[in-house]
């Protein structure tokens, strides 16, 4: 894809990608009606001078306090799993990494068990004892990853999957024993590795959203320089790639927006892993194709899923749940097509 | 253009992998517009030499110059802009456009502000024309043959607009037609964009036929350097794969060309008799290395000085009487010639065509003690009209010939007298022997 057809194709994107945006703030167990629902994004967020005769101040509420919120969280969310995973699958050259390849994922839920465990609380507005030291686990666990691996100034990625497992497991194991001493607190840490978006509004969204910002940044201006190390790390140097520096950049930015995400929201599977290689396989391997889009699909997906964990029953599935539910099934489908064209 | 400036230089250069030093103290340059051909057995660190260009290899000694700046202190994107790399062979398990490949030679020239501009755009366009890929500019790189892939690889080097191109066995993937397609191009690149090349070849026919000046490395050092002239002699060829081979001037580019030979050892003969070949045109050049390799003590003549059985006695220094090219045998000549075979168990009329100017060579056989042996193909390349049979009969009223089908029949005939006469002892013909028969 280049030129207009990748202005075009990401133009429709973003068009589909609001419509969907728009439809999943309308759905939810309170029936508002769409025509309603409309009246109050427009009086609201557009500040359109709309009549506002005959909708209740609890339909406003929902709608501006909460599931607005939450799909915008959602949307963010998503697209942040679904890049960074687009930028591990390319630091990696390995189709099968996602952004909690390294580990981040458990790192972030050994934290946010010690916080559950331990009834942190902060008076931070929307910020819980549980976020912060999930937020911090993700950070030293990928710091510790990063120091195990690095030899002399180089990274050698192979090493640095399998310190990634290594470390995961043992977090994780942590983690178990930190839940069996715990027994009160197992529901709620298990809930929590689920991945949720219940309850989340938008100072969460706020303050997630600068990391995400400042990561994207990063990820998106090495979009190039990923392409190029997808041929080969020696070809890239050879074609004046700085390829230590990129995936130290690529590192940082991508556990700077997944510790930013699922320290909010818990862990939310398989959007990374499936997301940037389904628009691969629709838009070909180019990076900045390839991010943009995945970002919009990311987005989307996790909303359409958030919309069906919080409407199918009257009680919250965890997010995570259905991601997986539809991914696995989805992926494997993939794997099969991909078999079969060779 | 300075034609003396150096591209690239390398002082005592050492690097290797862990403990092992892979290359140990390797000096010489590259002048601007050079074609130099780096050449070596497999293991001698070609390819670890251009690694450390790259800077994917850090020295342990000495240091690199590219165009006459220290080469550790280059950032990764200055370097992509002096040096270009063709690998040995390069894939891709993305779906990446031939397009998007060559495009990739202009990211040195690009950063954060400077995205692709129409520049680039151009410049990539004519690198695809240079090398003929245009044609499949949309078509996915991963889906291209060998040699297809191999010019696209060029055509992102020469995308990369750099002063010098390393090719690392640029071609040893590839089938004759694209081995020398590739040759070809990069030729032209060198010759008209002024290109210096340093190529990784393991084929030093190649190397001699292309490159302008030969680098031969071996256990980490430069051995010889040079002209393909004074680099491709057997002393060097020899040292460099320890095998036996030959060297002969290619008469189409003359230039030196190697024939390999054999590397394992030909079975000694067990009794090594003295024979004399009697040749001169290219019909004996197999049985004359093969004598020789089976340690037989050989002698020829008379050889007419250019043909390929003059050659192969000369590689093998064989002793042998000489003619002028195109002159007949002279009397003086063949009298030379018997007196070197006075003393041969054994002579052998080769595959070799007789006419007048030659049939003085069969002359006083007769005389000889040796037992003598004829090929029949010589019987049926005869242009003496009744010359060479009437010779033939000369020598038949006195003396026994043997004639045999080919020169494995004779070797094996060789082989047993030479047993036959460890044990009995005095001159062959004497004894009583078996095989040969009459034409």
């Amino acid at each position: 894809m280049k030129g207009k057809n990748r202005t075009l194709g990401i133009l429709l994107s973003i068009l589909i990608c609001i419509i969907i945006m728009y439809l999943c703030t309308m759905s939810g167990i309170s029936a508002i009606s769409l025509q309603d629902a409309s009246r109050i994004i427009a009086h609201e967020f557009l500040h359109l001078n709309v009549s506002m005769e005959g909708i209740s101040n609890g339909s406003i509420l929902i709608i501006r306090d909460v599931r607005l919120p939450r799909v915008i969280l959602g949307f963010v969310a998503g697209a942040s799993l679904a890049v960074c995973g687009a930028g591990f699958q390319g630091i990696f050259k390995n189709p099968m990494a996602d952004p909690f390849v390294l580990g981040v994922s458990s790192g972030a839920a050994l934290g946010a068990a010690i916080g559950i465990v331990f009834h942190l609380n902060t008076s931070l507005p929307g910020m819980s004892g549980t976020m912060i030291l999930a937020f911090a686990g993700a950070f030293l666990t990928i710091g510790l990853v990063y120091n195990i691996s690095k030899v002399g100034k180089k990274l050698p990625v192979a090493t640095l999957l399998l310190s990634g497992i290594a470390v995961s497991q043992t977090l994780s194991a942590a983690m178990s024993v930190l839940m069996i001493l715990n027994k009160q607190s197992m529901d709620q840490i298990m809930f929590w590795t689920m991945g949720s978006l219940n309850g989340k509004g938008w100072n969460q969204t706020l303050m997630v959203l600068p990391y995400v910002l400042v990561g994207m940044i990063l990820l998106f201006s090495s979009a190039r320089e990923l392409d190029i190390i997808l041929t080969g790390e020696d070809t890239a140097v050879q074609l004046g790639v700085n390829v230590e520096f990129l995936k130290k950049k690529v590192l940082f930015a991508c556990t700077l927006i997944t510790a930013a995400v699922i320290s909010v929201t818990g862990i939310i599977g398989f959007v990374g892993l499936v997301v940037p290689h389904m628009v691969r396989m629709i838009a070909g391997p180019k990076h900045h194709v390839l991010m943009p889009l995945s970002l919009l699909f990311g987005g989307t997906f996790l909303i359409i899923c958030d919309t069906a964990a919080r409407s199918m029953v009257a009680w919250e599935i965890p997010v995570g749940i259905i991601t997986s539910l539809c991914g696995g099934p989805f992926f494997i489908y993939l794997l099969r097509q991909m078999k079969k064209n060779g | 253009m300075d034609g003396n400036r150096e591209i690239l230089a390398f002082h005592h250069v050492a690097a290797g992998y862990g403990e092992r030093e892979i290359l140990k103290d390797v000096t010489m340059s590259v002048k601007e517009g050079e074609f130099v051909g780096l050449i070596g057995a497999n293991g001698t660190g070609k390819s670890t030499l251009i690694k450390c260009i790259s800077g994917l290899l850090p020295l342990k000694r000495g240091n690199i110059t590219v165009c006459g700046r220290e080469n550790t202190e280059l950032k990764t994107k200055e370097r992509a802009q002096l040096v270009a790399v063709v690998p040995q062979s390069y894939h891709v398990e993305y779906d990446f456009t031939v397009e998007d490949i060559v495009m990739m030679g202009r990211h040195p020239y690009m950063s954060f502000r400077k995205r692709e501009g129409k520049e680039d755009y151009d410049i990539v366009e004519e690198a695809m024309r240079a090398t003929n890929t245009e044609i499949f500019r949309n078509r996915f790189y991963n889906e291209l043959s060998g040699g297809e892939r191999q010019r696209v690889v060029l055509a992102r080097a020469i995308a990369q607009k750099t002063k010098v191109i390393l090719l690392d066995e640029p071609t040893s993937a590839l089938d004759i037609h694209h081995q020398i397609e590739v040759m070809e191009l990069i030729t032209r690149l060198n010759r008209e964009e002024k290109i210096t090349v340093l190529a990784v070849l393991h084929d030093i026919n190649m190397a001699s036929r292309f490159c302008g000046r030969m680098v031969m490395l071996r256990d980490g050092v430069v051995l010889a350097d040079g002209t393909p002239k004074e680099v491709v002699n057997r002393q060097n060829m020899e040292t460099l794969y320890q095998m036996k081979l030959m060297i002969r001037q290619n008469p189409l580019f003359h230039k030196p060309e190697i024939v390999p030979i054999r590397v394992m050892e030909e079975e000694r003969a067990k009794a090594p008799l003295q024979i004399h070949v009697i040749c001169g045109g290219s019909g004996a050049v197999k049985l004359l290395e093969e004598l020789d390799a089976k340690g037989y003590r050989v002698t020829a003549g008379v050889l007419n000085r250019g043909s390929s059985d003059w050659e192969m006695c000369q590689e093998l220094h064989i002793r042998c009487v000489e003619e002028e090219p195109f002159t007949p045998i002279t009397e003086k000549k063949q009298e030379e010639n018997q007196k070197l075979m006075e003393d041969a168990d054994v002579i052998v009329v080769a595959d070799v065509p007789f006419g007048e100017a030659n049939l003085m060579n069969l002359q006083g056989l007769e005389k000889m003690k040796g037992k003598l042996y004829f090929h029949k193909n010589a019987l049926s390349s005869d242009y003496t009209g009744e010359g060479l049979v009437k010779q033939l009969e000369h020598i038949q009223m006195t003396k026994k010939i043997r004639y045999v089908g080919d020169h494995d029949e004779f070797l094996r005939c060789v082989a047993e007298d030479g047993v036959r006469l460890n044990e009995a002892g005095g001159e062959l013909d004497s004894v009583q022997v078996s095989g040969g028969t009459k034409p």
